[in-house]
């Protein structure tokens, strides 16, 4: 179609993205990570030059890695796949490589020069300025609903879900606490109050008051759900004019907060859903650092493996070297990062001078 | 020959001063060479003839800009096909019923999503995501309901080259896809209600027709599906959700519906009753379903045994709802206001609601012009309203105004010299081009209100026709006459599945069989004494009757 719409350089850039469902018949399945049918967004762009397509590509890599850091927490490392790795038909691919809690890889989201491969193969021409005929040089890129599992691999714990408070659907819940009768008309209007006052500040926020369960029953039910925050309300906390908080990224005591003022409440929790948001990043970023390795040999590569860590090291291999790699060690070339160190170094695998490090790993 | 020579002479008008004639030549061979290509593919194109006709005939003309070929009372098929295709709403595929929906009708289809999104999030209505892929054994667990679905129902047979198991279903609605997880997940008068609504696509392998929106064998839609533990609140949100449906027709599309039960003969397959919006054609003479609200009753809780206990701890069946609106809504819109020109978009859902083209004139300072377009559009934006300049310098300024024209921007700003010395900006209407010069002090508000003016006036318009395409009869005789007239009919009937498909039998022709397109939630009483036009048996209720799509 791209081939009918472009006729131009003024047809130019072609920006075109769907929403929409995918399927593709998997082997082996994984809930939300790899499925027979899944949602995602993809985006096909067509430009008159070479670099401009270079452009769009690394823009779009930005944009997944802007929301995997600071929607997600979830640290990426960007970067460019290797030969083996990079999509059928594309120059390059560029990918978020994420750590889950197992220390495997998760590619999160993918952006493809695709050069001029596809306007060959469908005669995508356009007339320059000059009036020549030349072919477009196209872009794509897709992020699916595979980020969710990325959620949940990242920073789950053994009570469940921890959602990061930008992408949490719910991100507070008041749970009220009362014994008698009494209590809860006092303790339940209170709890009214503070959803009433949340929700004003834009809050997405839940009370919880449903009689058939234990408050006990209910802490343990929104952990399980990832909820970031749990806002308490008892008899006493009535009393004097305060709630207390429970952060779901802490456990035990730290978790707690008590006596935390009715006063200018919305705020303190605005102050502490961020504060769980960044801690959640930084957490995951500390664990991510802890578990990639430099490696300056095949045996430490190995080594890093097998004790299931990445692995990064400088490499020169060829594809058949990386072959080798995966039917050895189980890992992959994730990427070449574009953070990457000043000097070069002899390939880890080969001796040869080597200008790039590249990151191997086991992956989803 | 002839189109081809205007084809060129128009080419020429939109090439670049600039151009040599050897880059014009060379554009213009390039171009030949597309279109006897492009023409090739679209004839290797599967089934619809028409289809191939028209877009060969198109391509010569897509290239002039010069608008639509056909009058849309003289062929309004072929109106329709060349207007969705050239003012960029549809592109046609090699897959014969599917299309392509370009960006500007899928800007269109994001305010309709928007604007209901928003409506059942406010009632409780949550979003979810149910696979599109249905087994056998679930597909037709509710006979009446695969009766009537059984034969659009495309099926998966292979991965790669591998034969399955089992086939595997394409959902050509959901029902069967969720209700076995309902039975899951509803236990207790607790679990209820459960109100759940997907945006997705839909397969439905048709036979009759295709025309795009109307009728295509993928579409989007949104599909709600709910539980409750009473009847009395299923009926309720029923009604609430024919409401939303009914603001979306004329509200957000200025497209009159009426509002009505659907006879037993045209209801939901399975379901208890069926409610709808229903909106006509009346350049064809046709009345078209614009969406559906159903209450299905307890029959699909007795098929997937979705059962709660209720508080005095017996077990019971739950009462479901479901419902659904799909890019149909596009092509009734298209239907109803676009004309010779072209499009006719409402500014509630155009993607562009005005058009800013400066007029350059010989020695005119285009720096001046063009920062003139620039404030003009910035303070528009500013206002909330969603602005475009067009200021290629390869189009002459009466190639824009038919080109935005045909894509049915609702109001154009021109700016020319005279205009820069005024202090003004000439506005021009899409609906009934009526032009008038404004003073910048006054642009934001008297652009409101134009927009809005021009929102309520094609409803009234469409309205107005609408109403009068109406006729009550009694007989059968004024019926057949009131059918060929192309009318909507308002008969007193006695609400007979057999009467129905009689009438159904005897009114097939040519132009396809007439039957009930509602029966219209506003009844007038009904005279003693009154029979049925078409069996004589004492009628009922009155029903609207015609042909459809």
């Amino acid at each position: 179609m791209f081939a009918q719409w472009v006729q131009s350089h003024r047809d130019l850039p072609l920006l075109v993205n769907q929403w929409a469902n995918v399927t593709r018949w998997e082997m082996r399945t994984r809930p939300f990570i790899r499925t027979l049918e899944f949602l995602w967004q993809e985006g096909h762009t067509a430009h008159a030059t070479k670099q401009e397509a270079e452009e769009e590509a690394l823009q779009m890599i930005e944009v997944y890695r802007t929301f995997a850091v600071d929607q997600a927490a979830i640290p990426v490392v960007v970067g460019r796949k290797s030969k083996l790795e990079t999509f059928a038909g594309a120059v390059h691919t560029y990918t978020i490589e994420a750590m889950m809690g197992d220390r495997k890889a998760l590619q999160a989201g993918t952006s493809h020069n695709l050069g001029q491969n596809f306007a060959r193969a469908f005669e995508t021409k356009f007339t320059d300025e000059n009036g020549a005929s030349q072919y477009v040089w196209q872009t794509s890129w897709g992020m699916s609903t595979r980020m969710i599992g990325g959620i949940i691999m990242t920073h789950g714990d053994d009570r469940g879900l921890i959602l990061p408070p930008k992408v949490a659907p719910i991100q507070v819940v008041i749970v009220p606490i009362w014994k008698s009768s009494e209590e809860k008309e006092s303790v339940l209007g209170g709890a009214l109050a503070v959803e009433k006052s949340l929700k004003a500040a834009s809050i997405r926020v839940k009370l919880d008051a449903s009689e058939q369960k234990t408050p006990g029953w209910k802490f343990n039910h929104w952990e399980m759900k990832g909820v970031p925050l749990r806002v308490e309300i008892g008899p006493r906390d009535i009393t004097s004019g305060s709630v207390v908080t429970v952060r779901r990224d802490f456990s035990g005591k730290a978790s707690k907060e008590f006596g935390v003022s009715l006063a200018g409440l919305d705020v303190h929790i605005r102050k502490r859903l961020e504060e769980i948001q960044d801690n959640l990043l930084a957490r995951a970023l500390t664990f991510q650092d802890e578990n990639i390795v430099d490696v300056e040999s095949y045996l430490e590569l190995k080594a890093a493996v097998s004790e299931g860590k990445w692995g990064r090291g400088h490499w020169a291999g060829s594809d058949l070297d990386e072959v080798t790699v995966k039917e050895e060690t189980g890992a992959t070339i994730r990427c070449f990062p574009f953070n990457q160190p000043e000097a070069s170094k002899p390939c880890f695998m080969t001796g040869k001078s080597a200008n790039e490090v590249a990151i191997f790993a086991k992956s989803y | 020959m002839a189109t081809e020579v205007a084809g060129e002479l128009n080419d020429a008008l939109k090439i670049d001063k600039s151009a040599t004639p050897d880059m014009v030549h060379a554009e213009q061979k390039h171009k030949k060479e597309k279109k006897v290509k492009e023409n090739e593919k679209s004839k290797k194109a599967t089934k619809a003839k028409m289809e191939a006709k028209s877009a060969g005939a198109k391509d010569s003309k897509k290239d002039t800009g010069l608008g639509l070929t056909v009058k849309k009372k003289e062929n309004f098929g072929e109106w329709y096909s060349e207007v969705v295709v050239q003012a960029e709403l549809i592109e046609y595929y090699d897959i014969s019923g599917c299309y392509i929906l370009r960006p500007w009708s899928y800007a269109i289809w994001e305010s309709i999503k928007d604007f209901f999104d928003a409506e059942i999030k406010r009632i409780g209505v949550e979003n979810a995501y149910f696979p599109m892929f249905v087994s056998q054994k679930a597909l037709t667990q509710e006979k009446n309901h695969i009766e009537g679905f059984a034969p659009e129902v495309a099926w998966v047979t292979k991965s790669g080259d591998t034969e399955l198991e089992l086939p595997i279903a394409i959902r050509p609605t959901s029902e069967t896809v969720m209700y076995p997880i309902f039975a899951k997940w509803i236990r207790g008068h607790r679990d209820l209600p459960l109100k759940l609504n997907q945006w997705c696509n839909i397969v439905r392998w048709e036979f009759k027709h295709p025309t795009p929106f109307i009728r295509s064998r993928e579409f989007l839609w949104q599909e709600g599906h709910t539980a409750f533990a009473s009847k009395s609140e299923a009926d309720e949100e029923v009604l609430t959700i024919l409401e939303f449906y009914r603001r979306i027709y004329e509200e957000l599309l200025a497209v009159p519906v009426i509002k009505g039960i659907k006879s037993e003969v045209e209801k939901f397959a399975g379901g208890l009753y069926t409610t709808t919006v229903e909106a006509y054609i009346p350049t064809t003479g046709r009345g078209v379903q614009g969406g559906t609200s159903h209450c299905l009753g307890q029959n699909f809780a007795e098929m997937f045994d979705i059962s709660f206990e209720d508080e005095k701890g017996e077990r019971k069946k739950v009462w479901q709802n479901s419902w659904g609106l799909t890019t149909r809504t596009i092509g009734v819109m298209v239907m109803i206001h676009g004309d010779d020109k072209g499009l006719v978009l409402p500014p509630r859902v155009a993607p562009v609601q005005v058009i800013v083209i400066p007029v350059p004139y010989k020695d005119i300072d285009s720096n001046a012009l063009f920062g003139a377009c620039t404030h003009t559009s910035e303070l528009l934006r500013k206002a909330g309203l969603r602005v475009k300049e067009d200021t290629r310098d390869n189009y002459s300024p009466g190639w824009k105004y038919s080109h935005w024209e045909l894509k049915g921007v609702p109001l154009r700003i021109e700016i020319g010299p005279r205009d820069l010395t005024n202090k003004q900006v000439r506005v021009v209407r899409r609906d009934n081009f009526a032009k008038e010069d404004v003073p910048l002090s006054d642009l934001v508000s008297r652009v409101t209100d134009l927009l809005e003016d021009i929102q309520s006036s094609l409803l009234e318009k469409a309205r107005k026709e609408r109403d009068s395409c109406i006729v009550t009869v009694n007989t059968w005789d004024e019926f057949v006459a009131a059918l060929n007239d192309k009318k909507m009919v308002l008969a007193p009937w006695c609400n007979e599945v057999e009467v129905e498909e009689d009438v159904k039998a005897r009114t097939k022709g040519e132009n396809g069989a007439a039957k009930t397109l509602c029966m219209p939630l506003e009844q007038n009483d009904l005279p003693e004494g009154s029979t049925c036009f078409a069996s004589g048996k004492p009628a009922k209720k009155w029903a609207l009757w015609g042909r459809s799509y």
